[in-house]
């Protein structure tokens, strides 16, 4: 294992019968990455998780967490990490602290350590008011702070957040990743999985997981030009209609799409600026136009990759 | 940040913090406790006062050796209200045998020369000889043998136009528990069925709600091991059996005068045993159901059957039919009852319950270990 990865992973497969849950995955996490891990339900997320967490044995393939290998060292590599499963498994009956302590005492911490440590995490997470309050009381968002607390309470070196925001509200959400970017900042490596495309941004990298294969894996930026290499425009006026018929018809034209009350438009690059295509509609009755560049998102590379398999490539009609 | 340093240190640790957390659980649930802390002093109570196991047509046996008028009216006297029913004559010398086939429960012997003792004004003796394998219906037998010989003696002296005192003694003795008291002999049994039931029960809830909650994942992706998980969640609940069984003696001695002649440590040695073994069973069938309300049925079925009716505590196990005192053998409470008695009631030693005791214990680890190895780490 190179010094500089925190998780490698080599041909990593997990098989259930005849299915084929995670299909030969590799990929590096340097250390203190945060490594969004992307994918529809039922694509082996979680399933690659549970093997990287060593709750589930890999048919074939290798992984090194930690410097620990999943297979032969499950004990070193339980010591070394957090996990954050996708259900919100803390005790409700509990008050907060007792939580954090349980969790503490199941790693090993011990005495003012651990009733130190506690409380730091409660000032971490901005539960130090709640902390006496009974766990099952608290709203979504407090609920997933304090769970990820728990898994990071004996200092993991990785930590392994499963669907951490899964019916969290935004406000929510946005704070639960400023968090995620502490731990980064302060060396934690992070491995996030979400199909909330807005969240994976925040990511340093992102993995993109189809059907058990692992299609793409690049930063944001990249993947955006790489699979979706189209100039993304944003068009308002008013009498868009029949401009926008006669432009879907141009070549260099990918999509023309009602957007509200406006188009969103893809065009090649090379073919098309963005004054052009103000122009082509303006000169169809299109009145008021503006055109405005906007970035792909990453939605836009997520329906890419799902419906076409090949970067930059246009999709079959 | 102190991590407990050495690996025994950390194994006490992620014991006690499981411990810890169980009793919190239980704390914020008074309810639970509640019940497994006031159920004992209320079946016992119940047992003791308000339960009467009521008998009649008790199978009876006359040997007549009188064969007078009045030993005809004394034996017609117990079979006329239906209390008894006669089952032909039967013989003293062969009582043993007549009790050992089940063919009566009693004989009423009348020896010769009752009826002109009776004539001359008494003392006339008649003998009944009881069937006291089950000491509780043989209570009873004996409560109505007393009333039936008194209301004859009466009738009879009436009849002689005499006024002494009742002419006519029944004599009957039973040992170990001299006065046939119901609450003597349920004692230790209920002590196996309420410890059993509470033991079961709580443990089988307490390891089927980690896993419906989720929480078992998080634990078992954490570095605590089986036996941390299964030694942690075990502890508190053996206090709370510990707790019960003390109630149930200290209830037991107060109120219904329920003697402990033998060694008080030497009970809690047999609770202790007895104990462990119904929380490792708890433990299995929480582990093999994985929900509350499965584990909850088989929890209770597995508890409260086999120590009501396999114990010996309601039915002696010498009565069983033989496919039953086989099962009895696998059955902790019948071990728990036994020592109980022989401890309580007789006054014995460790000698005399070695064989009870080790009988748990050999229950207790095999559970366990069953349990343990069944706890599977990797959740595919």
């Amino acid at each position: 294992m190179s010094p500089g990865w925190s998780i490698e992973a080599e041909g990593l497969t997990r098989r259930f019968g005849d299915f084929v849950a995670v299909d030969d995955v590799s990929f590096q996490v340097e250390k203190g990455e945060v490594f969004g891990y992307l994918g529809a339900n039922g694509a082996g997320k979680s399933t690659t998780i549970r093997m990287l967490i060593a709750l589930l044995a890999p048919s074939s393939g290798r992984a090194l967490v930690a410097g620990h290998d999943v297979a032969t060292a499950p004990e070193a590599v339980r010591s070394a990490i957090g996990y954050m499963s996708q259900k919100f498994s803390l005790y409700l009956d509990l008050p907060v602290r007792e939580n954090l302590r349980f969790f503490g005492g199941a790693y090993g911490l011990w005495g003012t350590g651990l009733a130190r440590r506690a409380e730091e995490v409660l000032e971490l997470t901005g539960l130090r008011d709640q902390a006496d309050e009974i766990t099952g009381s608290l709203p979504g968002g407090m609920r997933q702070r304090l769970a990820l607390g728990s898994a990071v309470l004996h200092r993991p070196s990785i930590v392994f957040l499963d669907e951490p925001t899964a019916g969290v509200d935004p406000e929510a959400r946005r704070s639960f990743w400023r968090l995620i970017r502490d731990l980064a900042r302060g060396g934690t490596t992070v491995f996030v999985t979400t199909h909330y495309l807005d969240e994976a941004e925040y990511c340093r990298r992102i993995g993109l997981m189809v059907d058990g294969r692992l299609v793409a894996l690049d930063t944001p930026a990249a993947l955006k030009r790489t699979w979706v290499p189209d100039r993304v425009l944003l068009v308002r006026g008013r009498n868009l209609a029949g401009g926008a018929e006669a432009l879907r018809a141009q070549d260099g034209v990918r999509a023309v799409e009602p957007f509200g009350a406006g188009l969103h438009v893809r065009v090649a690059p090379e073919r098309w600026t963005a004054d052009q295509v103000g122009r082509a509609l303006a000169g169809r009755g299109g009145e008021g136009v503006a055109v405005e560049e906007s970035e792909p998102t990453l939605e836009d590379v997520f329906l890419a990759v799902v419906g076409r398999g090949q970067p930059g490539t246009e999709a079959a009609p | 940040m102190s991590l407990a340093r050495t690996r025994p240190g950390r194994f006490v640790a992620r014991v006690l913090a499981i411990s810890w957390k169980e009793i919190l659980h239980i704390q914020r649930d008074p309810r639970t406790l509640a019940l497994a802390l006031v159920m004992p002093v209320v079946m016992l109570l119940l047992f003791g006062y308000g339960v009467s196991f009521d008998v009649d047509h008790v199978p009876l046996a006359v040997s007549d050796q009188d064969r007078t008028e009045a030993s005809r009216r004394l034996a017609l006297a117990f079979t006329e209200i239906g209390e008894f029913s006669p089952v032909g004559g039967g013989d003293a010398d062969r009582a043993d045998t007549l009790f050992r086939r089940h063919a009566t429960r009693a004989i009423l012997v009348i020896p010769d020369g009752y009826g002109k003792d009776l004539a001359r004004g008494g003392p006339a003796r008649a003998e009944l000889l009881l069937d006291a394998a089950d000491p509780v219906t043989a209570n009873q037998v004996l409560t109505k043998a007393d009333a039936i010989a008194l209301a004859e003696g009466r009738r009879a002296a009436g009849a002689a136009g005499l006024h002494a005192s009742p002419p006519l003694q029944v004599k009957v003795s039973t040992r170990y528990n001299p006065e046939a008291r119901s609450a003597v002999y349920i004692v230790p049994g209920l002590a196996a069925y309420l410890m059993a039931i509470t033991a079961v029960l709580l443990t089988a809830l307490t390891v089927a709600g980690e896993w419906e909650r989720g929480s078992m994942e998080q634990l078992f992706a954490s570095p605590v091991s089986r036996l941390e998980i299964v030694l942690g969640k075990l502890l508190p609940y053996l206090g709370i059996g510990l707790v019960q069984l003390l109630l149930i003696l200290g209830v037991g001695t107060n109120v219904f005068d329920v003697p402990i002649l033998g060694s008080p440590l030497l009970v809690i040695l047999a609770g202790l045993l007895f104990l462990a073994g119904m929380l490792g069973q708890g433990l299995f069938i929480s582990v093999v159901a994985r929900n509350q309300l499965v584990a909850t049925q088989a929890g209770a079925l597995s508890s409260l059957l086999p120590s009501l009716l396999l114990s010996g505590m309601l039915v002696p196990i010498d009565n069983m039919p033989v496919p039953l005192q086989v099962l009895s053998r696998v059955i902790p409470a019948r071990y728990l009852v036994d020592a109980l008695r022989q401890i309580l009631l007789k006054g014995n030693g460790f000698a005399s319950v070695r064989g009870d005791l080790l009988a748990m214990l050999i229950f207790a680890v095999a559970i366990v270990a069953l349990a343990t190895r069944r706890f599977r780490r990797r959740i595919a």
